[in-house]
């Protein structure tokens, strides 16, 4: 099987001196240990951030077989920071990536075997696809949408698009990386394999080695790690040069993803007449106002707000235990709870607990933070606070409890 | 770097097999979510991404590498291609921080930091150390 070009066409691939003829492509860097190296590293880099997103859209979107567990409580704080760490790092590895493969984009003929055109449609996906979650997560974390489709819907079905692309071309190039990852010393050296090539590229200090380029990916990974980790692991906070978020920095010290001005909640949130309300399935529907709540008997407990977009914080809540006002309210046991917010219209303005979420001693709807009255922006007169959780789902100027 | 092509084995059939289902199903949710998705606007992001760096990024940055070997004298040329890729990169990732493409009204917490200060600083620390790479290759 051969796809040939028409003949002009044909030339400007067999000329050697046309721009894509592969003899033109002379850097000693362009080579296939390099390919598998920094294609070893995407691949472990993508995997992190396909399993940790899985777990992200589980999280986000529950099913009745897999019911999120409400401990440990920082898990998902660990796995969302994870996801963004990894993504972020993969970034410059995939740019390298493609500067090394480069000219087999664009080498002639496109295929000699119904295999090779397998594999070359296949690298289609896989870059437009790796180049797609890159620059969507990157998109995100900086909150820059330029487009008009839902990111976490794309982001994720293009994450399976991306992926199986990853899993086709690891079966095609399985071989060859292997031969080129498991033996480097018995590599020949490019001075040896191709003489004028090797002399060429390969002379004392005529620009990157191949350690050198590898170094250079390392580095531009790290740079990027770390001055973007500190808005999720706080002792390197100072280090947050680029990161999106400060930890640090909001109301009470401590940001906010959307507050209560954006939410349409201000009027609403210190009204007079505010109550939280506990209905749905149970025997003695309640309405309290923010007196009652704060007669409650308070819980404390130290959990974090873990935004999906990478950034999180650990602190102390107080509040009413979710389970306390079920028993209050003689809710049916084992029942999925909805927490519905004050905020009008949002994607986020409802999430729901399972049972054993609901049931666990640190899901509150927490009054304070810190100590202090919670903050508007965080969530007055009272904001779910619950382990294991996403921030988003975190609701926030709650009044409804509703038993399902 | 091209290898004599080889009949493709049982390994290379299931692995696209497996890898291509899984596109497919990725395929078929993008469609049938088509709401929120919406296919028409994604794919200009995701075939435009592809054409972006096929058609513009790999390019220059292919012109880039041919000046960099004609201007720099060759020992000093590692340093160089080391501290540019490393400051293309960085300031690609800084660039929506830097114009604040995403800043959020009414919220002080969104983009808190001076983030085109903050590139100056990082890549004034890259060129530092690419500087001292260089000297040291000037002793030599």
């Amino acid at each position: 099987m051969s796809v040939r070009l028409p003949e002009p066409l044909q030339r400007l691939t067999t000329d050697p001196d046309a721009p894509l003829h592969q003899g033109v492509y002379r850097s000693a860097l362009r080579d296939e240990r390099l390919a598998a190296i920094l294609g070893a590293w995407l691949g472990i880099l993508f995997s992190i951030c396909f399993v940790t997103g899985l777990y992200s859209h589980v999280q986000q979107n529950p099913v009745s077989w897999l019911p999120i567990p409400a401990r440990p409580a920082g898990l998902y704080r660990f796995t969302q920071g994870l996801h963004v760490v990894s993504g972020i790092a993969s970034v410059p590895v995939l740019i390298a990536k493609l500067w090394v493969v480069w000219p087999r984009f664009v080498s002639f003929p496109v295929a000699r075997r119904l295999s090779g055109l397998v594999e070359r449609v296949g690298l289609f996906p896989l870059v437009a696809g790796g180049i797609f979650m890159t620059f969507s997560g990157v998109a995100n974390i900086a909150q820059w949408y330029p487009w008009r489709f839902s990111f976490t819907a794309s982001h994720y079905w293009m994450a399976w698009v991306t992926m199986g692309s990853i899993v086709a071309h690891g079966g095609a190039k399985w071989a060859i990386a292997r031969r080129s990852l498991a033996r480097p010393s018995r590599r020949p050296a490019l001075a040896e394999a191709d003489p004028e090539l090797g002399t060429d590229a390969e002379g004392a200090g005529a620009g990157l080695t191949r350690r050198g380029l590898l170094t250079t990916v390392a580095a531009a990974s790290g740079i990027l790690t770390l001055t973007t980790i500190g808005q999720t692991v706080r002792p390197l906070r100072r280090l947050g040069l680029l990161a999106p978020r400060d930890p640090a920095t909001g109301p009470q010290g401590r940001p906010v993803n959307r507050g209560a001005a954006n939410a349409g909640v201000i009027d609403l949130a210190q009204s007079p007449f505010y109550r939280l309300e506990v209905t749905g399935r149970v025997a003695r529907p309640l309405s309290l106002d923010l007196k009652d709540l704060r007669a409650l008997p308070a819980h404390d407990a130290v959990l974090p707000i873990a935004c999906v977009e990478g950034w999180s914080f650990s602190a102390p809540w107080s509040g009413v235990r979710i389970r306390d006002l079920l028993a209050m309210a003689g809710a049916e046991p084992d029942r999925t709870i909805l927490i519905e917010s004050l905020e009008p219209q949002g994607a986020y303005r409802t999430s729901t607990l399972n049972p054993g979420q609901a049931a666990d001693r640190d899901t509150l709807l927490a009054l304070s933070l810190d100590g202090e009255t919670l903050a508007l922006d965080h969530g007055f007169p009272c904001r779910l606070i619950a382990p294991n959780r996403p921030g988003v789902l975190q609701t926030k100027w709650v009044n409804k409890v509703v038993v399902l | 770097m091209s290898a004599a092509p080889r009949p493709a084995g049982p390994r290379f059939w299931i692995s696209a097999a497996v890898g291509w289902a899984v596109i497919g199903w990725g395929v078929y949710g993008i469609f049938s979510n088509s709401l929120d998705t919406r296919p028409a606007n994604l794919a200009r992001f995701v075939v435009g991404g592809a054409l972006l760096h096929d058609l513009l990024v790999a390019p220059v940055v292919i012109l880039a590498g041919v000046l960099i070997a004609r201007a720099v004298p060759a020992r000093f040329r590692g340093p160089i291609q080391a501290a540019l890729a490393v400051s293309a990169i960085v300031a690609l990732f800084a660039w929506p921080l830097v114009r604040g493409y995403g800043l959020a009204a009414n919220n002080p917490t969104s983009l808190p930091h001076n983030y085109g200060l903050n590139l100056l600083i990082v890549l004034g620390v890259v060129w530092a150390v690419a500087g001292v790479a260089v000297l040291l290759k000037f002793r030599d």
